[in-house]
């Protein structure tokens, strides 16, 4: 396989979890994880060992030769924190089009209906997006949106501020203002493994400032918002994501996908992509 | 093309909006809430979103994902994301051309030259699906023509065949006047089972 898209660290399975050897697929190809006295291994189904990195509650390996390290997430060590493993969601589409709605709002009000968005508060402002040059990722900055309950320990509706940043092809981090600290960001993130161009499992990941919630009432409240994201994801025509323009429109709100696909493009990655229009 | 029937529309009230395939093209067929039919490529311009999983607002049809709305010609006429912008007129859903003739939907996916075929006097039944090609249904009961299909045996049929994909189809049957709906409606079904064992 020559495609550069292999060349890329991909989330394969909890960390907490993996106490029984777990089957997977990553590119369509068979994997299976075991833990061992020596640590964690990942083999393809011919035997071959794959690099491991455990970072963010997660195993993460590659098929390929990746040249550079695993993205960090800094901010997501500073004490406080809880760090939150959701487990993971199967959804029948493109890995691509799972990071894309993570990094749209304006479907909040008709999707997370009464959640992360109500009508009439449909519109979305300008806000600032640019492909950082120096660590090749894309961010989405300055991007504020009312929500009716911006996280569980939120009552009442708010202005709540995000940021987004995509570090890698398949993972996407989202800082939110968050309610009970004022000045600092809650951090989720949602970490896709490509199982196929048209299959993917979804590892949402949190680290969040909430001293109310209990661990599961975190965990179920971030997998309602995905399992109602996944209505959606199933039934985008095509799975695929289109990277060409001309299939789909884009308006101001859809800034930060815009910027998503043309870097999507710019690196190469086609993976899960369209690249004809159809 | 032919006029292919999608649904009867007693099916479909008014204020819906339902998926249909024909020949492996995905439509959301809807009705406005003064009942006027509509015929349309299954999928939001924006995003791909399949519109049959949008709802119908008066006299647009919304997308569920962001909520844009489309005018019964299928141009968008409002954003949310952006209560102030005028849509430009480039933003259009996908239409095709649809008429209701004997209580059934027919909808022509290119131009046409025939009319819409006659069921007469026939009424509606009811519409099933059946895992067989519509060509070899056709073919099965000798007639020329796959759209309409004419029975006079045992009882006065029409069946509309809809073909949704190249290995199945759906059927909206019909018939004549005086004929106990029961018990077309068995006899139907039997035929039903004998195409699917064709």
């Amino acid at each position: 396989m020559s495609d550069p898209s292999i060349d890329h660290w991909y989330p394969v399975g909890l960390l907490s979890d993996i106490n029984a050897p777990r089957q997977t697929l990553l590119f369509g190809q068979e994997i299976s994880l075991t833990k061992e006295d020596t640590g964690f291994s990942v083999k393809t189904s011919g035997g071959a060992s794959l690099p491991t990195i455990k970072r963010f509650g997660h195993l993460w390996t590659s098929l390929g030769q990746p040249d550079h390290d695993l993205f960090a997430i800094p901010e997501a060590d500073t004490p406080g924190r809880h760090l939150v493993d959701v487990g993971s969601v199967k959804v029948k589409c493109s890995p691509l089009r799972a990071v894309e709605n993570f990094l749209d709002i304006a479907h909040f009000p008709f999707i997370h209906t009464d959640i992360l968005g109500a009508e009439p508060h449909t519109e979305v402002d300008r806000y600032k997006v640019e492909i950082r040059e120096e660590v090749n990722e894309v961010w989405a900055t300055k991007v504020k949106f009312f929500q009716p309950q911006a996280a569980k320990s939120a009552e009442e509706g708010i202005i709540t501020e995000y940021m987004y940043r995509v570090p890698a092809p398949t993972c996407a981090v989202l800082y939110k203002t968050c309610p009970p600290r004022p000045g600092e960001w809650d951090i989720i993130t949602l970490f896709v493994q490509p199982l196929t161009e048209e299959w993917c499992e979804v590892w949402p990941w949190m680290a969040l400032y909430d001293d109310e919630s209990t661990m599961a009432e975190m965990v179920s409240f971030q997998q309602l918002i995905f399992m109602q994201d996944r209505s959606i994801l199933e039934n985008q025509i095509p799975l695929k994501l289109p990277l060409d323009p001309g299939m789909e429109t884009p308006t101001q709100a859809d800034m930060t996908s815009v910027a998503y696909r043309r870097w999507l493009k710019r690196i190469g990655y086609s993976y899960g992509a369209q690249m004809v229009a159809a | 093309m032919n006029w292919i029937a999608v649904g009867l529309t007693d099916d479909i009230p008014a204020g819906t909006v339902v998926p249909r395939r024909v020949d492996g093209l995905d439509l959301a067929i809807w009705r406005s809430e003064l009942g006027r039919f509509h015929a349309w490529s299954d999928r939001c311009p924006h995003r791909g979103m399949r519109l049959s999983h949008g709802f119908v607002r008066g006299e647009m049809l919304a997308c569920i994902y962001h909520g844009w709305q489309y005018s019964l010609d299928g141009s968008c006429g409002y954003i949310p994301a952006h209560p102030e912008l005028t849509p430009p007129t480039t933003i259009c859903a996908n239409t095709y051309v649809c008429e209701v003739r004997n209580r059934a939907l027919w909808v022509a996916l290119g131009p046409v030259k025939d009319d819409i075929p006659d069921v007469g006097d026939r009424i509606p039944i009811r519409s099933f699906d059946i895992l067989c090609a519509a060509s070899e249904i056709a073919q099965h009961f000798a007639h020329p023509q796959e759209s309409l299909l004419v029975l006079n045996g045992r009882y006065d049929l029409a069946i509309a065949l809809q073909p949704s994909t190249s290995r199945s189809c759906f059927a909206h049957i019909f018939a004549g006047a005086g004929q106990d709906r029961k018990i077309v409606s068995r006899y139907v079904e039997k035929l039903r089972d004998e195409m699917e064992a064709l």
